[in-house]
């Protein structure tokens, strides 16, 4: 019996030798040594195999993360930082592949079909990390918008994704350039600021009707 | 320590700051103009201690070079306002440190390891800022070690930097931009070569090795296996900075003892091996408990070309400056007197230089030299204001080399200043030939 695994490694193979997809899964199945229902058992069709790479990394990336001893000391942004600087190597193990599976989705602003399975995870990791970061009181916690911190994050991650894509610089050190600030200037945008006090403060003086009245309002 | 939270880094984005700073420069000028309009008597200290702040907060944002280029700004206290220098001054110490997981990736991508995982201890908070990188602490094998980690991508912004400070920075010293090329390419040689930390391992190993014998001068242990093209493992040394070493009210004994290290340090350099250290800042040395002068970075090293080094400190010979005819051919050498320039000319510049020299070099026209003395740096200060007025000094002369040498032996009278310690002035010679 072959393994899903196999299969993957296989898939892999074939499309960077190829340049493309088999022509069909019979094909495929064919050149696996295996019946086309073989397959049909594992995977449902090719596209899953893409997105079970995809999937596969991410999960790699997080299961190591948390294994560094540093990992419990870091606030919430370097939790953030050490995802995508790791997340980064992870993908490079396998980038002509990331690269293909993202070649044909052109509308940049939507998210790849490819990715469906990364982003809940994604947005589970990152939700737990905001969380956190609220209750350490690192972050701040704002009505109707803390919620949305994490769409944030998910914006970041496809721009960090599609910078390293286009990225050839040695070592891909602009990548981490583009991490290191990117997700600072979230993180900064994500904790108190003079503009939640300003926000306070419009509120204390909109409240206080004695001081309308003085000022005319 | 606030850890840097944001890293304009693209050009684009450094522009903006450059911008920013631009607007708010702007800004101070019209501050400044209104309230002189009220008060004709203001003098221009609070413009200039407001330009100072800004430019300032906007160049220790971007680090780098652009850091770089405020120490160097700084090391000139004679060309810049007062109010100038102090806010440069601490640019020497204080930058913000960028984050744990980006050292972590730094330390992967040179030796394949995590910090921990090479070091027994790790310190990820970073103990203090170097201008291009940073400094942490770690230990092996019970040794206590300083490891420098550069900021990723500086070589790389170093000319998109200078690009940028160019107009604004002379602006600043009223200089015209387009003839200082040349010295502008010199700043980004030895810009370029601070960022080879493999580079700099090799020198400090060299210089250390080279400088062993002098008294009372001490160099740091360098790892070349532990460093790499953005790390630097070297020992770590205890000591004092400067301002601390005086702060602990020390002897005038022992104040002219660092002195004279400091003396010997860079004068043996300059005549022995015609390539000296020439970033003078008070950062890059400590006090050691045992009073002794410890040298701790040798990035920025500028050797002393034969044709630069015999018509240079034949000039601070006794007598030679008598010599009239010597004296201009010694200028010509050294591209202080153009081909072009008429009699008139010659004659001025002559008289000008013969002047400058002879101030700059009073230290080496008697056996020792009290650098406490704030007539000496009065003399240099006025006669720095009067040139900066000057419309024949506008432009600026003398072959590139004069940049570094310059900052060097100015940077080292300044440090004997704040000790106001007294050294024996020949205990280097110069050879000339």
């Amino acid at each position: 019996m072959i393994s899903p695994e196999q299969i993957k490694k296989h898939y892999i193979d074939y499309v960077l030798t190829n340049g493309e997809a088999p022509k069909s899964v019979y094909n495929f199945a064919k050149s696996l040594k295996i019946s086309e229902s073989d397959f049909y058992k594992i995977y449902s069709s090719f596209s899953m195999i893409e997105k079970k790479v995809w999937e596969d990394l991410t999960l790699q990336t997080l299961i190591k993360i948390k294994e560094q001893e540093v990992w419990a000391q870091y606030s919430s942004r370097e939790k953030m930082l050490s995802f995508f600087y790791s997340y980064i190597e992870v993908l490079k193990t396998q980038r002509s592949f990331i690269i293909y599976t993202l070649k044909n989705h052109t509308k940049r602003l939507a998210t790849p079909d490819v990715l469906s399975e990364v982003k809940p995870l994604f947005e589970n990791f990152a939700e737990d990390i905001i969380n956190e970061g609220i209750d350490s009181g690192e972050l701040t916690e704002r009505k109707f918008i803390s919620k949305h911190y994490k769409d944030a994050l998910w914006i970041q991650f496809a721009f960090i994704i599609n910078f390293w894509i286009d990225d050839d610089s040695a070592a891909f050190e602009k990548t981490d350039e583009a991490i290191e600030r990117g997700i600072n200037v979230s993180f900064d945008l994500f904790k108190k600021s003079p503009l939640d006090n300003l926000f306070e403060y419009g509120k204390f003086l909109s409240r206080n009707s004695k001081f309308r009245e003085k000022m005319g309002i | 320590m606030k850890t840097q939270e944001s890293m304009p880094t693209t050009k684009v984005a450094r522009s903006a700051k450059f911008i920013e700073t631009g607007f708010r420069i702007g800004g101070n000028y019209v501050k400044h103009f209104s309230k002189k309009l009220f008060n004709p008597d203001l003098s221009r200290d609070e413009l200039n201690e407001d330009n100072a702040e800004d430019i300032y907060n906007s160049l220790s944002e971007l680090k780098g070079s652009a850091l770089k280029i405020a120490q160097m700004l700084s090391m000139d206290k004679n060309v810049l306002p007062k109010a100038y220098v102090s806010r440069f001054t601490q640019s020497q110490y204080n930058a913000p440190p960028l984050s744990g997981p980006l050292i972590i990736k730094t330390f992967t991508k040179s030796f394949g390891k995590s910090p921990e995982k090479i070091f027994d201890t790790f310190n990820l908070n970073s103990i203090r800022a170097a201008s291009i990188g940073q400094v942490h602490v770690a230990t092996l094998n019970r040794k206590k070690l300083a490891i420098k980690i550069q900021y990723p991508g500086v070589a790389d912004s170093i000319s998109s930097d200078l690009k940028l400070v160019k107009p604004f920075a002379f602006r600043l010293l009223g200089m015209n931009e387009k003839e200082l090329n040349i010295y502008i390419k010199e700043v980004e040689e030895r810009l370029l070569e601070e960022t080879d930390y493999e580079l700099e391992v090799r020198r400090s190993i060299e210089f250390s090795k080279a400088c062993s014998k002098l008294k009372n001068v001490v160099f740091p242990v360098y790892y070349p296996e532990l460093s790499s093209a953005k790390i630097i493992t070297m020992d770590w040394v205890e000591g004092m900075h400067l301002k601390e070493f005086l702060a602990t009210n020390p002897s005038q004994k022992l104040k002219n003892k660092i002195g004279q290290a400091l003396w010997d340090f860079y004068n043996f350099q300059q005549h022995e091996l015609k390539a000296v250290h020439a970033d003078p800042h008070p950062g890059n040395f400590l006090i050691t408990p045992d009073e002794k002068l410890a040298v701790i970075d040798f990035g920025c090293i500028k050797e002393l070309p034969e044709n630069f080094y015999q018509p240079f400190f034949s000039l601070i010979l006794p007598g030679f400056m008598n010599n009239k005819a010597k004296t201009i051919k010694a200028f010509r050498e050294l591209d202080m007197i153009h081909d072009d320039d008429n009699e008139k000319q010659i004659e001025f510049y002559h008289k000008s230089y013969k002047e400058m020299i002879s101030l700059f070099a009073l230290p080496y026209r008697s056996k020792t030299f009290d650098f406490s003395k704030p007539e000496f740096f009065e003399n240099l200060y006025a006669w720095g204001d009067k040139i900066a007025k000057m419309p024949e000094f506008k432009q600026p002369r003398g072959v590139k080399h004069f940049i570094y040498v310059n900052r060097t032996n100015f940077g080292l009278y300044m440090l004997l200043n704040e000790l106001n310690a007294t050294v024996k002035t020949d205990t280097f010679q110069s050879k000339i030939d």
